[in-house]
């Protein structure tokens, strides 16, 4: 399985290079603005720094995507089902593969923004001047930055498991197109409306957890919640594909 | 040791192959013969798994194939198929990773003898040396049964016995090997055995030495008359 893992980050590993290089330039224009107390660069870097957290995030699971539907589509397929190994094995390095990039993506841009802030906090002077700072700079794209840290990170890793939810259920999609609907006509399009169906019954599911006085526990629910589905999907997911997926 | 019974594949409205009953047995070489479309190469992935029978199925040592007659049988498919990325290099570490049967020693010498270099990028070989990467890459795992589709393809003729040695050198008592071609007198030369496929049916399957004793025929001569005009349909 471990191995499976290293050849499915090797076939995504450009793509999260580009995405290193690109917070890399804005997390240099973000030091500049701190360390030189330029406004427009501490606003390029703090804007490139959000939009790679989020989109960043985001591309990851839909490269896995593509990944995916190549190695349905294309004779690079050979590559994965001549090897010794079944289709659970297959699909589950996929799946812990992704799960592990978004979560470690998503540990790796919190990690930067608490590394950012005591930058900014050490440099500036005090973490009133930083935040006073950082209030203008948020008023003047009218956000308010008033609120507690877990109360962003929970509902940021609840994101987070409830994109790797979506991507898993993207993958059955996929695989529905490549086996019962090979073939067939709008095989493409009646596996979009599919994965429509099966997001918006995911997230029904979601929206039917009770709502709990501590948000953090609450959050926490939501994450376990999304990992029961991930691993419905992928054992749904992976039964099809033992059985009808042909290459 | 490797069989299918009564298998058949259909393809929308185009069966592939229509229920073929078939037993490859160690220390033969086969050749499977016949036109395109007719069904050889959909019977050799279905050998490892690659695409699924409408109905019947292939068997390994009695076992339905999958995982683990994966572990014992090699395939070469026709077409190219390693991830782009990838220099020769790669492919013979992702081959070691994989099947454990693998000998990194014998690709290199393989390779060696194919005069490829492991630096090369996979995306950058011709048609030619894809062909020989693909054989070297089989050919240095120590399997029980060799599924070669098409081997010859894209190799010139003096290429060609450097090739077929090299597939040579794995025959041994447990070991089957099956070669798909449309070369069938570059066949001739080393086959037992003779599987003629037409229309995805299985036609005949014909021992050399036989056909040579009691009809007094070569393969090639079968071939004609199975399928006439001297080859290709």
């Amino acid at each position: 399985m471990l191995k499976l893992m290293k050849y499915e980050f090797r076939k995504t590993m450009f793509s999260k290079m580009v995405l290193l290089v690109i917070t890399a330039l804005a997390e240099i224009s973000y030091l500049i603005g701190v360390f030189f107390e330029l406004d427009k660069f501490l606003a390029v870097g703090l804007v490139g720094l959000v939009m790679c957290a989020m989109i960043g995030i985001f591309y990851i699971g839909i490269d896995s995507l593509i990944v995916f539907h190549r190695d349905l589509n294309t004779k690079q397929s050979y590559m994965l089902f001549l090897t010794p190994k079944n289709s659970y094995q297959v699909l589950g390095a996929k799946v812990l593969e992704n799960g592990v990039s978004i979560f470690l993506a998503g540990v790796f841009f919190a990690a930067l923004a608490a590394i950012d802030t005591t930058i900014g906090v050490l440099h500036i002077g005090g973490i009133k001047e930083f935040l006073d700072m950082l209030d203008r700079f948020m008023i003047s794209i009218r956000v308010d930055i008033n609120v507690a840290p877990q109360d962003i990170l929970m509902p940021f890793f609840a994101v987070l498991a409830s994109w790797l939810m979506t991507v898993v259920t993207g993958y059955l999609a996929i695989l529905l197109s490549a086996t019962v609907l090979a073939g067939k006509k709008f095989s493409g399009f009646v596996s979009f409306i599919i994965f429509l169906v099966l997001g918006y019954i995911s997230g029904k599911a979601l929206d039917m957890l009770p709502s709990l006085s501590n948000h953090t526990a609450e959050f926490c629910m939501i994450i376990g919640a999304s990992i029961v589905i991930v691993a419905i999907m992928y054992a749904v997911t992976g039964w099809i594909m033992e059985r009808k997926l042909s290459v | 040791m490797l069989e299918c019974r009564y298998i058949t594949k259909v393809y929308g409205r185009k069966t592939a192959v229509d229920h073929v009953s078939l037993k490859i047995e160690p220390g033969r070489i086969y050749a499977m013969l016949g036109p395109n479309g007719s069904g050889k190469t959909t019977l050799m992935k279905m050998a490892v798994g690659l695409v699924k029978p409408n109905s019947g199925g292939f068997y390994y040592k009695d076992q339905p194939v999958g995982t683990e007659s994966r572990k014992e049988v090699a395939y070469m498919s026709t077409e190219p198929y390693f991830y782009s990325w990838m220099t020769i290099q790669d492919v013979g570490k992702y081959y070691e990773d994989f099947f454990e049967d693998f000998s990194m020693e014998k690709y290199n010498q393989l390779l060696e003898r194919m005069e490829l270099t492991p630096d090369m990028k996979t995306k950058s070989l011709s048609s030619g040396m894809m062909a020989k990467l693909k054989i070297a890459v089989t050919m240095a795992r120590q399997a029980k049964v060799y599924l070669l589709d098409e081997p010859l393809n894209g190799i010139d003729l003096l290429a060609r016995d450097q090739i077929i040695s090299s597939i040579l050198d794995a025959v041994g008592p447990e070991v089957a090997l099956v070669i798909s071609s449309h070369l069938v007198d570059e066949l001739e030369k080393i086959v037992d055995t003779a599987i003629f496929m037409k229309d995805s049916q299985l036609v005949e399957v014909c021992e050399a030495e036989e056909l040579r004793m009691l009809q007094g025929k070569s393969i090639v001569d079968k071939y004609r008359e199975i399928y006439g005009h001297g080859g290709e349909e």
